[in-house]
C-alpha cells in the first residue's frame, strides 16, 4: 500500500472513530439524569415546536400551495429569488479578503500538520469533517422551513437540496480565501499581479452594474398597489439585465430543493452536482498555505472555548487591556468589597461610579426639554416606552445576563477557598457586582419612566402616585435582584456540572438544549416562589394599613415590609450558600 | 506547625486518600512524592482547606482546618499546580485584591521585595495572558507569599520554570523554611526535592508507604546502596508502577 493511501486510511479512521466516539460519548452520558431529562425535555420542544407541525399543513392548505397571503404565480419566481438571495451571499463573501483558513482542532494541528500528510489530504480530511456539520444543518433547515411544503416536492428532496446548496457554499467559501490568500501572498502574486487583476475585476463589476442601471427600472405606483402587483414588478426585474446570466449557476445549485417530482429531481441534480465538482476541483487544486491562519484559527476558537467554559462571554473578544482600576482599593476595611472592586475590573469600562452620576443627569437634563417639546410628543412616548421595556429586561433576564459574581468565578474556587473568609463573606462579596450593576440600571430607568411618563394622558396618575410608585420600586429592586441572583449562584454551586454544561455555549446537542431550558425556568420558579411570602405580607398590610392609615402611610408600610422580608431572605440565603460554599469541591461534583 | 492525623478522602466509593498522618514542623520542608493518581492533590487540597476531609484531623498552626477554617488560613498559603489567576487583574491589581482579603497593611512594600525576588517586578501592569506560564506560576507563588505565611503548601511548584527560576524557587523555598516556615511540596522532579526537602512521605493508591527524614527513608529502601537516588528510592519503594 502506498504512503498516501496509508494516510488516507489513517485520516478516514480519525474522522470515523472521531463521529463514532463522540456519539457514544453522547449516548452514555444519557445515563447521568441532568442529560436523560435534558434530552427528554429538549426532545419535546423539538417535537412540539418544529416536528408536529411539519408534520400538519399550513392551516389546512395542500403542499405545493403557498403560505396564505402570498398570491399562488408568486411561487412561479421564488428560485429566481433564492438564486438571488444566494448571489448577494456570494457577492459578500467575496466583499472580504481573508487568509485561507481551515478549521483544525488544537489536538488536528499538533497530530496532523507534523505527520507526513500532504496539503491536499488535509483539504480532504477537513472537507470530509465538514460533511457531518452540513448534513445536520440540511436536516435542521428541512425541519424549520417544513419540509419545503410551499415549493412542491418531498422531504428527501429538500435534504438533498439543502445539502447540496451549503456543501457548495463551504467550498466556494474555502476557495474565496485561497484565492485571496495567493493573491495576498507576496511570494506568489506580484504586485503588479494583484494590481492587474483587482483592477480587471473592478472594470467588470462596473460593467455588470452600468448594464443593470440602464436595464432595471425602480418600481412604479401601480407596483406597489398590491402584493402580487410587486411580486409581478419583482419577477420582471429577475429577468432584466444581467442578471438572469448572474444567476444562472446559483440557479443550478438550488434547483434541486425545488424539484417537484423525481425525473425533474434527477435532471435538477446532475448539473448541481457538476457545479459542487467544479468547487471541489477549484479548492482541491488551489496551492496555498493555510496552515498559520489555520493555527492562529484553532488557537483562537480553543481560547473562545475556554472562555466560554469558565462562563467568560468577553473573553470571546480578542485584545484585552489591563484597566484602571474602578476605584481606589485601600489595605484595610472590608474584604468584600475587594470582590466588588475586582469584579468592577472584568464588566465593561462603562460600569464606574461615576457613571450612574452621569446617566442622571442626562436623564434629567433630557427629559426636561422633551417635556418642553410638545412637537416631540410621539419621541418622548416612545423613549417612555423604551425605558419601560428596558426595564422589564433588567429585572426578568439582567441577573442570567450579569455574571460577574461566582458563575464565572467557579473555576477559581480553589483560591477563594483558600482564603481567610467565611464563606458567606466570599458570596456576598461575589455578588456586590451584579447586583450594583442592575440596581444602577434599574434606578436609573426608573427616574426616566417617572419623569417621561405623560402625565395628562395617565390623569389617574399623579405626580406624588407616581413617585410614591417610583420610590417604592426602587427601594425593592436591591434585595429582589440579590435574591434572584442568590438563586441562579446556589444552582451554580449546588449544581455546578448542570451550570457549566449549561453555560458554557460550545456544548450542543438536544440534551444540552433541554437542560438549560430546566435551569432557567428552574431559577424563574425558584424565585417566584421566594417572593411569595413577601407578597402575601404585603398585600396584608397593605389592606390593613389602608383601613388604618390610610393610602400614602399603607403604601409606604408595604414597601418596607416587603424589602425588609425580601432582605432577611436575602441574607439567610447568602449565609446558606456560604455554608454551601465551603464544603464546595468541583472536582467532586464533576466526577462521572 | 503541620499535622495530620487519620487524614482520609474518599468520593463516593473511591477512596482518594486512606488513614494518612504526618507532620511537619517549623523548619522542615516534606516532598510528597508518589505515582500519578497516588492521591499528593487531594492531600494537598485537604490541608489547605479547599476540600472537606472525610475522617481526620487536619491542624495548621495548631487551628483545625475544619472547625476553624479561618484562623487555620491565615497561617498557610496554597500554590496549586495550575495558576488560578483572575484574566482582568493585572499583577500590580492581584497583589492589592489579595493584601485586602488579608488584611494586610500597607502591601507594597512587602510586596516590592517579593516582585523582586520573583523577577516579575517589570511586569506589575501586565495581564495574565500577557505573561509566560513560568510567569503566571511566579504571580500566584508572589500572591501566596505576601501575607508571610508560618505553612507553605506547594503543589508542583516547579511546573513552567525555567532553570534559573527553578533555582531561584528551591532557594526561595529553603530560605523560607530556615525563618521558621513548614513546608510541604509536590513534585516530580525528584532530584530536585532531594535538594530541598529534609523529610520525605511517599504515597501510592492514597497510603502511606513510607514517611521520615530524607536519609531515614534512604536507607529502608536503597537496599544498601549510599550511590542510590531518591529516584531509585521512588521506584522501590512503589514497586515501580501505579497499581
Amino acid at each position: 500500500m502506498t504512503s498516501v493511501a496509508t494516510m488516507a486510511r489513517a485520516l478516514l479512521y480519525l474522522r470515523v472513530t472521531s463521529l463514532i466516539g463522540r456519539i457514544t460519548s453522547r449516548l452514555k452520558r444519557l445515563k447521568q439524569p441532568k442529560y436523560l431529562a435534558g434530552a427528554v425535555v429538549g426532545a419535546a420542544y423539538v417535537y412540539f415546536s418544529f416536528l408536529r407541525r411539519a408534520h400538519g399543513t399550513y392551516g389546512g392548505h395542500r403542499p405545493g400551495a403557498p403560505p396564505p397571503g402570498i398570491p399562488a404565480d408568486a411561487l412561479a419566481f421564488f428560485p429566481d429569488l433564492v438564486a438571488l438571495i444566494l448571489l448577494i451571499v456570494l457577492v459578500a463573501n467575496w466583499a472580504m479578503p481573508r487568509y485561507a483558513s481551515l478549521a483544525f482542532s488544537e489536538a488536528e494541528i499538533a497530530f496532523l500538520f507534523p505527520a507526513p500528510v500532504n496539503r491536499r489530504m488535509l483539504v480532504h480530511y477537513r472537507l470530509l469533517g465538514s460533511q457531518l456539520g452540513i448534513a445536520i444543518t440540511a436536516l435542521v433547515f428541512t425541519v424549520i422551513f417544513r419540509r419545503g411544503q410551499a415549493v412542491g416536492g418531498n422531504a428527501w428532496f429538500h435534504i438533498i437540496g439543502w445539502w447540496l446548496i451549503l456543501a457548495t457554499l463551504n467550498l466556494h467559501f474555502t476557495g474565496t480565501a485561497f484565492v485571496y490568500s495567493k493573491l495576498l501572498n507576496r511570494s506568489l502574486t506580484t504586485r503588479w499581479r494583484t494590481v492587474t487583476t483587482i483592477a480587471a475585476v473592478g472594470v467588470v463589476i462596473c460593467a455588470v452594474v452600468l448594464w443593470a442601471w440602464s436595464a432595471m427600472s425602480p418600481p412604479t405606483h401601480g407596483d406597489l398597489t398590491s402584493l402580487g402587483a410587486f411580486m409581478s414588478y419583482i419577477a420582471a426585474q429577475l429577468h432584466a439585465g444581467p442578471l438572469p446570466w448572474l444567476l444562472a449557476i446559483p440557479k443550478l445549485v438550488i434547483a434541486p430543493y425545488f424539484a417537484s417530482s423525481v425525473s425533474g429531481f434527477l435532471l435538477a441534480v446532475v448539473p448541481a452536482v457538476a457545479v459542487l465538482v467544479a468547487h471541489y476541483y477549484w479548492v482541491v487544486h488551489t496551492e496555498v498555505s493555510f496552515e498559520d491562519a489555520s493555527i492562529a484559527k484553532a488557537e483562537k476558537r480553543a481560547a473562545r472555548v475556554r472562555a466560554a467554559q469558565q462562563g467568560d462571554w468577553r473573553g470571546q473578544q480578542a485584545v484585552r487591556k489591563a484597566r484602571r482600576p474602578p476605584f481606589r482599593l485601600r489595605d484595610g476595611g472590608r474584604p468584600e468589597l475587594a470582590f466588588l472592586w475586582k469584579n468592577l475590573l472584568s464588566s465593561s469600562a462603562f460600569f464606574r461610579p461615576v457613571t450612574p452620576i452621569i446617566l442622571v443627569a442626562v436623564i434629567l437634563v433630557g427629559s426636561e426639554w422633551l417635556v418642553r417639546q410638545p412637537a416631540l410628543e410621539p419621541f418622548r412616548v416612545t423613549t417612555t416606552l423604551m425605558f419601560g421595556i428596558f426595564l422589564g429586561v433588567l429585572v426578568l433576564i439582567g441577573p442570567m445576563i450579569a455574571r460577574q459574581d461566582l458563575r464565572s468565578d467557579l473555576p477559581n474556587s480553589d483560591i477563594l477557598k483558600s482564603y481567610p473568609l467565611p464563606g458567606w463573606r466570599i458570596v456576598l462579596g461575589e455578588l456586590l457586582t451584579p447586583v450594583s450593576i442592575l440596581v444602577m440600571l434599574i434606578w436609573v430607568s426608573l427616574l426616566a419612566e417617572f419623569l417621561l411618563l405623560p402625565s395628562d394622558r395617565l390623569l389617574w396618575l399623579t405626580p406624588s402616585l407616581r413617585a410614591g410608585v417610583a420610590l417604592g420600586l426602587a427601594v425593592l429592586a436591591p434585595p429582589f435582584v440579590a435574591i434572584q441572583l442568590l438563586v441562579a449562584n446556589a444552582a451554580t454551586v449546588l449544581f455546578p456540572a448542570w451550570a457549566l454544561s449549561s453555560g458554557d455555549r460550545t456544548e450542543r446537542g438536544i440534551e444540552v438544549m433541554g437542560q438549560r431550558m430546566i435551569f432557567i425556568v428552574g431559577q424563574l420558579l425558584i424565585t417566584i416562589i421566594a417572593a411569595v411570602p413577601a407578597a402575601i405580607a404585603a398585600a396584608v398590610i397593605f389592606l390593613l394599613g389602608q383601613w388604618l392609615f390610610g393610602l400614602v402611610i399603607a403604601g409606604a408600610l408595604a414597601v418596607a415590609a416587603v424589602c425588609a422580608l425580601l432582605t432577611l431572605e436575602a441574607w439567610l440565603g447568602v449565609r446558606w450558600l456560604g455554608r454551601r460554599f465551603e464544603h464546595f469541591d468541583l472536582s467532586a461534583e464533576l466526577r462521572p | 506547625m503541620i499535622e495530620i492525623r487519620g487524614l482520609s478522602k474518599a468520593y463516593g466509593n473511591f477512596t482518594a486518600v486512606r488513614d494518612l498522618s504526618f507532620r511537619v514542623g517549623s523548619g522542615e520542608v516534606l516532598g510528597l512524592v508518589g505515582p500519578n493518581g497516588a492521591g499528593k492533590t487531594t492531600t494537598l487540597r485537604t490541608m489547605a482547606g479547599i476540600i472537606p476531609p472525610t475522617a481526620g484531623e487536619v491542624l495548621i498552626g495548631g487551628y483545625d482546618i475544619v472547625r476553624e477554617p479561618i484562623e487555620a488560613k491565615r497561617q498557610l498559603a496554597f500554590i496549586p499546580d495550575e495558576p488560578r489567576l483572575f484574566d482582568y487583574l493585572t499583577v500590580r491589581q492581584h497583589l492589592a485584591f489579595v493584601a485586602r482579603l488579608y488584611g494586610i497593611a500597607d502591601h507594597e512594600t512587602i510586596a516590592r521585595p517579593l516582585l523582586d525576588e520573583l523577577e516579575i517586578a517589570d511586569r506589575v501592569d501586565s495581564l495574565p495572558a500577557e505573561l509566560s506560564r513560568g510567569m503566571k506560576q511566579k504571580l500566584a507563588i508572589a500572591c501566596g507569599l505576601l501575607h508571610s505565611p508560618t505553612v507553605m503548601i506547594f503543589d508542583e511548584p516547579l511546573t513552567g520554570l525555567d532553570p534559573l527560576g527553578i533555582r531561584r524557587m528551591k532557594d526561595s523555598i529553603l530560605r523560607r523554611a530556615r525563618a521558621g516556615a513548614a513546608v510541604v511540596l509536590s513534585s516530580h522532579l525528584l532530584h530536585l526535592l532531594e535538594e530541598v526537602c529534609s523529610h520525605v512521605l511517599i504515597l501510592k493508591k492514597g497510603e502511606r508507604i513510607a514517611y521520615d527524614t530524607m536519609a531515614q527513608v534512604h536507607a529502608q529502601f536503597s537496599n544498601g546502596d549510599p550511590s542510590a537516588s531518591l529516584e531509585d528510592v521512588f521506584i522501590r519503594a512503589t514497586g515501580g508502577s501505579e497499581s
